[in-house]
C-alpha cells in the first residue's frame, strides 16, 4: 500500500475566523499528526488560487488524501472534488468539512473551547482519511427509446415530443382508439375549442407551421417517424433496469387488419347486432363492428368480442372490399426494449351509483357531466340536443349537483379540482344555444382558480345560470309527471327548495383509471392514498417517481385540465430525454455492498430499501443472499440499520469510518460540559446544523457533530460506541418524521432509538441520554435550542455511570 | 347594524374536546344536514347547519339561550349523509350535556328526567292509559323498582346535572 500523505487546507474565510479560532495552535497540532504531510492556510480553497494550491499539492507533493475546512459546504465540495479528480485523485479521498458553521460561528463566545473542538473535528477527518477507499465511476447503457403508457392527451403529447427529438417511442393504448377521457369531453376550457382534435391525427406533417394553433388533428402525429402506436394493447411485464427495460406487451385481437381496413363503413352497415354505445354514454346504439367517431386513430374498425357472433354471422367478412376482417385473430405477445417509461394513464369518472340518495343508474334522467358532454357534442348521440334519456323529450330544466363523490369522506376526500369548471363550461354551452333552458348549479364552493377560469363563472351568471349554495340531500322522482325533484337548502337565504327538473347532472369525482394498482405493481412504483400514481416530490421532483427512468404525467397523478396535462407531458418527456440523452448513465459507485459471508436467508433489507435496489439471489438450493443493484442504490444506508447480521456496508461511508470519526471527535475535549455526539443526516437534519451556524445561533462546544447519509443508517451499536468512547449523551438529528428524504429512514431510527433506550435501562443508564430530534433546514435555531436543552438535561443527570459492564 | 365582537374560538374547541363532539370542526357548511332534516322543515327554530355555524364561530350564548339544540329528533338522516362524516347527532348530545351542566335545561326535559328517576318511566301512567288497557284486555302496568336505575344514573352523573338545575331554579 502506498504511504499516506494527508493534505489539510484551512480556510479562515478572509480572516473572519481568526478572531475565534487559534489557527496557529490548530496548525501546529495538525503538523504533529503522523501522515499529515501538508497543512495550508488561506482565504478560500474552493476557487481561484486556493483551489490551485490543492491541485498543486496533489500533483507535486503527491498528497493522496485531502481534507478541506471550508464554508459553503455543498458548493465548495463539488468544486474541490471536481478539481481533485482532474488532478488524478479519487473523489472519495477528498473530505470537505465546515469549521465555520459547525464550530466557529456557533461557539464564537468561547474561542478557546472552539479551537479545541476544531482540532477534534480535524482529527476525526484525518482518522477517517486513513481508511477511505476509492469510489469508482460506473456506466450503464441507456437506450434512446421510451415507452409511453396511455394514449390520451398527455400520452400523445409526451410521445410526440420525444419522437420529434429523435427518440424511438412506443405509445400504447389499452382501448381500440386513441383519445382517452379528454376526447369525450366535447369542448375544453379555458380555450373553448374542440376536444376531438386530440383524437384524430392525420398524416400530413408538413402542413403544420410554428404559428399554427397546436391541434393534434392536423399535427400528423401518426406519421412521425420513430413513433409506434400500439392500440388495444397493455403492458403485462417489465423486466430489466432503468435505461434498459424489457417490456412485454399484449395486443388484444382487433379482428380487423389495420393495414387493410379503409374505413368504408360497409361492415358496420351490414352488422345485425346492436349494443349500447358506452363511448356515447349508452345514449345510442352501435354495431358490434364499429369505430367511435368519424375521424379516429387508428383509422381501422374494431369488433367488440363481447357481442359479435363471429362465424355464426360473418356478414362483415363477406361485405368487406379489402378482406380486412379477420375473425380468427389471436392475442399477440411482443417484447420491446426501452430506456424509460412514461405513465400517462389518466383518470376516469367515479361511478356515482354508490351514492344511493342521488339514484344514479336508477333514474335515467340523472346523468354525469361526461354523459352530458356527449350530448353536447355535435358528433355525439343527440347531435347537440339536450334530452331526457328516459323519454327522449327535450330537457327544459337542468340542475347540476357539484362535489358528487369528491370532498366527501365517505367516498373520496379530495377536491377533484376540475368539476366546477366542467359544469360552468357546460352551463354556458347550454345557455348560449338554448337560452330558454333553466339551469341551476347547486354548489358548496365554486372553485375557479386557473387562468381565465373566473370569466366562466362571470359569464354563467350573466347568462342567467342560477347558483344555489347548498349540497342537495336527495334526488327523488315523480313517476306521474316524470319529473325529478332535487331537495336542497339555499343556505344563504336559509330556505328549503324542492327544485323540479327534467335532468340532473352529477359533477362526479375523478378517480384513478382502472388497473392503476396492477400497473403500479408491474412497474414497482408507489400509489398515493387516493389511489393515483405517486409523484416523487410535488415541489422538487414533479412528474418523477422514485424509480429513476419511470415518469408520470397528466391525470395519472391527479385530476387535471387539458393545459396542465400537456405541460406535465412536456415535463415528463424532457426528464426522459435528460435521463437517456447521452446513451449511458454514469453513476458513482456510492452504494451499499453486502458481505455474503454473513448475509443469509432473511428479507429485512429488500423490504426496507426505499429504492427497491436489493433483491434476494439464490446461492444454492436452500439459501439466498441479498444483492444490491449499483444502478438503483442511492447510498442512504437504511439497509445497514435494518440488517440483523450487520452484513451490509456503504462503500462511501463504511461503518469503520463512522467508528473512527466517533472515537476521534470525542478524544479531544477542552471544556467541562458533558460531551454529546450528534449524529446528523445529510439532508434536512444536517442542513439545520449548517443553518444553526449560518444564523449564528449559539450552542455549547460539547456538542460534536458526525454526519451520516441518513439517520436510517444508524444501528444501536453506533449509539453504544459513542457512549463507550466518552459521550455522555447522543443526539440523532434527522428530517421531520413525515419528511425523510429517503422515505422511512427517520421512522426506522425512531424505533431503534426506542430499543436503545430499553437497552440502556438494562445497563442502568438513563434512557434520556439518547434522543431523536426532527428538524428542517430553516430551523437552525431549533437545533441550537435542542443542543442546549440536551446539555442541560445531561448536566442534571450528572456524569454517566455504568452499573454493569457494557 | 353590524356587530363587532371577537369570535370565541375556544367554544368550538371545547365542544370538540367532549365525548361525541370530536367531529364538529370538520363541518364545511354544505347544508346537506339542513336539507335532510325533518325538524328543520317544520320549524324555523331549528337548522342544524346554522347551529354548527354558531358553534364554529364561538357564539356560545346564542347556542344555549335558544332551545334549538333540544329539537333534534335523533333521526340520523343528516349523519348518514354528511359528506364530512360529522357525527351531528352526537355533537348535539355533547352540546346538550354542556348546556345541562350550565343550567340551560328546558323544563320539559327536566320533567322527563325527574319522571325517569322517580317512576322509571318518562311518560307517567295516567288514569286514561290504565282504563284503555283494561278495555282491550291488557294487564295493568306494574310499578317499577327504580333502585337499580337510580344507581346507574348516579354513576353517570345524571342526577347531579338535575340537582344543579334544581338549585338554580
Amino acid at each position: 500500500m502506498e504511504n499516506l500523505k494527508i493534505g489539510v487546507f484551512l480556510s479562515d474565510c478572509g480572516k473572519v475566523l481568526t478572531k475565534i479560532l487559534d489557527f496557529d495552535n490548530i496548525i501546529s497540532f495538525l503538523k504533529e499528526i503522523p501522515d499529515v504531510t501538508v497543512v495550508e492556510r488561506g482565504t478560500e480553497f474552493w476557487k481561484g488560487s486556493g483551489l490551485q494550491t490543492i491541485v498543486k499539492t496533489i500533483k507535486e507533493q503527491k498528497a493522496n488524501r485531502i481534507i478541506v475546512a471550508e464554508s459553503l459546504p455543498k458548493l465548495s465540495e463539488i468544486k474541490i472534488v471536481e478539481a481533485a479528480e482532474a488532478a488524478g485523485l479519487n473523489q472519495n479521498f477528498v473530505q470537505v468539512i465546515d469549521l465555520k458553521n459547525h464550530c466557529a460561528w456557533p461557539h464564537r463566545n468561547v474561542p478557546k473551547e472552539a479551537t479545541e473542538k476544531a482540532k477534534a473535528m480535524l482529527l476525526a477527518s484525518v482518522e477517517r482519511a486513513k481508511i477511505l477507499e476509492p469510489i469508482h465511476k460506473l456506466e450503464f447503457p441507456a437506450l434512446k427509446s421510451v415507452l409511453v403508457i396511455g394514449g390520451g392527451i398527455s400520452g400523445i403529447q409526451a410521445a410526440e415530443d420525444l419522437a420529434d427529438l429523435g427518440f424511438e417511442v412506443h405509445l400504447i393504448e389499452k382501448a381500440p382508439f386513441l383519445g382517452g377521457i379528454a376526447a369525450r369531453a366535447g369542448r375544453f376550457f379555458p380555450t373553448d375549442d374542440c376536444a376531438a382534435c386530440i383524437q384524430s391525427p392525420t398524416s400530413d406533417v408538413k402542413t403544420i407551421t410554428h404559428t399554427s394553433r397546436k391541434c393534434i388533428y392536423r399535427s400528423g402525429i401518426a406519421a412521425i417517424s420513430g413513433l409506434k402506436i400500439h392500440t388495444n394493447s397493455q403492458v403485462i411485464k417489465v423486466e430489466g433496469q432503468p435505461g434498459n427495460y424489457r417490456i412485454t406487451l399484449e395486443k388484444k385481437p382487433r379482428y380487423v387488419n389495420e393495414t387493410k381496413c379503409i374505413s368504408c363503413n360497409l361492415c358496420s352497415e351490414v352488422c345485425p347486432i346492436e349494443v349500447p354505445d358506452e363511448y356515447n354514454a349508452n345514449l345510442m346504439n352501435r354495431k358490434a363492428i364499429y369505430a367511435i367517431v368519424p375521424n379516429i386513430y387508428p383509422p381501422t374498425y374494431v369488433i367488440d368480442e363481447q357481442s359479435c357472433k363471429f362465424h355464426e354471422c360473418e356478414k362483415c367478412v363477406q361485405v368487406c372490399p379489402t378482406k380486412a376482417v379477420e375473425l380468427d385473430q389471436k392475442p399477440e405477445i411482443s417484447t420491446i426494449n426501452v430506456g424509460a417509461i412514461i405513465v400517462a394513464t389518466g383518470f376516469k369518472e367515479y361511478d356515482p351509483s354508490v351514492i344511493k340518495e342521488y339514484h344514479y343508474g336508477e333514474y335515467h334522467d340523472v346523468i354525469t357531466n361526461l354523459e352530458l358532454a356527449r350530448m353536447l357534442d355535435a358528433f355525439g348521440p343527440t347531435g347537440g340536443r339536450i334530452i331526457r334519456p328516459s323519454d327522449g323529450k327535450p330537457a327544459r330544466r337542468i340542475v347540476f349537483v357539484q362535489c358528487v363523490g369528491s370532498r366527501d369522506k365517505r367516498w373520496n376526500d379530495y377536491c377533484s379540482s376540475i368539476c366546477c369548471m366542467i359544469s360552468l363550461k357546460h352551463a354556458i354551452m347550454i345557455k348560449t344555444v338554448f337560452p330558454e333552458i333553466d339551469v341551476s348549479i347547486c354548489y358548496i364552493d365554486i372553485r375557479t382558480t386557473g387562468r381565465e377560469h373566473e370569466e366562466y363563472y362571470e359569464k354563467a351568471r350573466e347568462l342567467g345560470v342560477k347558483f344555489i349554495k347548498g349540497r342537495p340531500t336527495e334526488i327523488s322522482h315523480d313517476p306521474e309527471s316524470n319529473v325529478l325533484i332535487v331537495d336542497v337548502e339555499d343556505s344563504l337565504l336559509r330556505r328549503f327548495l324542492e327544485l323540479e327538473t327534467d335532468l340532473v347532472i352529477l359533477a362526479t369525482a375523478m378517480v384513478p383509471s382502472e388497473d392503476t394498482q396492477t400497473l403500479a405493481e408491474i412497474l414497482k412504483i408507489d400509489i398515493d392514498k387516493d389511489g393515483f400514481f405517486k409523484e416523487y416530490n410535488a415541489k422538487l421532483r414533479p412528474t418523477e417517481t422514485k424509480m429513476r427512468g419511470i415518469f408520470l404525467c397528466g391525470g395519472a397523478t391527479f385530476p387535471k385540465d387539458a393545459p396542465s396535462s400537456s405541460l406535465q407531458a412536456h415535463s415528463a418527456a424532457l426528464k426522459a430525454v435528460k435521463f437517456l440523452n447521452t446513451g449511458k448513465i454514469v453513476k458513482d459507485q456510492r452504494t451499499a455492498v453486502v458481505n455474503e459471508e454473513y448475509c443469509g436467508d432473511c428479507e429485512f433489507c429488500p423490504v426496507s430499501c426505499p429504492y427497491n435496489a436489493i433483491e434476494l439471489v439464490k446461492i444454492d438450493e436452500k439459501h439466498v443472499v441479498a444483492k444490491v443493484s449499483d444502478l438503483l442504490c442511492e447510498g442512504c444506508g437504511i439497509c445497514i440499520g435494518t440488517c440483523p447480521l450487520n452484513a451490509i456496508d456503504l462503500r462511501h461511508f463504511k461503518q469503520s469510518e463512522l467508528l473512527s470519526q466517533t472515537k476521534a471527535i470525542l478524544s479531544i475535549n477542552g471544556q467541562d460540559k458533558p460531551l454529546i455526539l450528534a449524529f446528523c443526516c445529510s439532508e434536512c437534519g444536517g442542513a439545520s446544523v449548517d443553518s444553526a451556524g449560518m444564523t449564528m445561533s449559539n450552542y455549547p462546544t460539547n456538542v460534536r457533530i458526525v454526519k451520516v447519509p441518513c439517520t436510517g443508517y444508524l444501528r444501536i451499536e453506533h449509539f453504544l460506541t459513542a457512549i463507550k468512547n466518552g459521550a455522555q449523551g447522543v443526539m440523532v438529528v434527522g428530517c421531520m418524521s413525515d419528511g425523510c428524504h429517503h422515505e422511512e429512514g427517520i421512522k426506522m431510527v425512531e424505533k431503534r432509538i426506542d430499543a436503545a433506550k430499553t437497552l440502556l435501562k438494562e445497563y442502568g443508564i438513563e434512557p434520556e441520554r439518547v434522543e431523536l430530534f426532527n428538524t428542517i433546514f430553516v430551523e437552525g435555531d431549533k437545533f441550537a435550542e435542542a443542543a442546549c436543552a440536551m446539555t442541560g438535561r445531561l448536566e442534571k443527570l450528572g456524569p454517566l455511570r455504568f452499573s454493569k459492564e457494557v | 347594524m353590524t356587530e363587532t365582537k371577537e369570535f370565541n374560538v375556544p367554544f368550538s374547541k371545547e365542544v370538540a374536546s367532549r365525548y361525541g363532539g370530536e367531529t364538529v370542526m370538520l363541518c364545511y357548511q354544505c347544508g346537506t344536514c339542513a336539507s335532510s332534516c325533518p325538524v328543520a322543515k317544520t320549524t324555523e327554530k331549528f337548522n342544524p347547519r346554522e347551529i354548527f355555524r354558531l358553534v364554529l364561530l364561538g357564539e356560545r350564548q346564542e347556542v344555549f339561550q335558544s332551545n334549538a339544540i333540544w329539537l333534534c329528533s335523533s333521526c340520523y338522516n343528516c349523519q348518514e349523509r354528511c359528506p364530512q362524516m360529522v357525527e351531528l347527532v352526537d355533537v348535539f348530545f355533547a352540546l346538550r350535556n354542556i348546556a345541562a351542566k350550565e343550567g340551560h335545561l328546558p323544563k320539559i326535559y327536566s320533567e322527563f328526567a325527574f319522571a325517569l328517576m322517580n317512576d322509571g318511566r318518562i311518560v307517567p301512567v295516567s288514569k286514561f292509559i290504565e282504563r284503555k288497557r283494561e278495555q282491550i284486555g291488557l294487564p295493568p302496568l306494574k310499578t317499577i323498582g327504580t333502585e337499580a336505575l337510580r344507581k346507574i344514573l348516579a354513576v353517570t352523573g345524571f342526577d347531579k346535572l338535575l340537582l344543579k338545575k334544581e338549585v338554580e331554579s
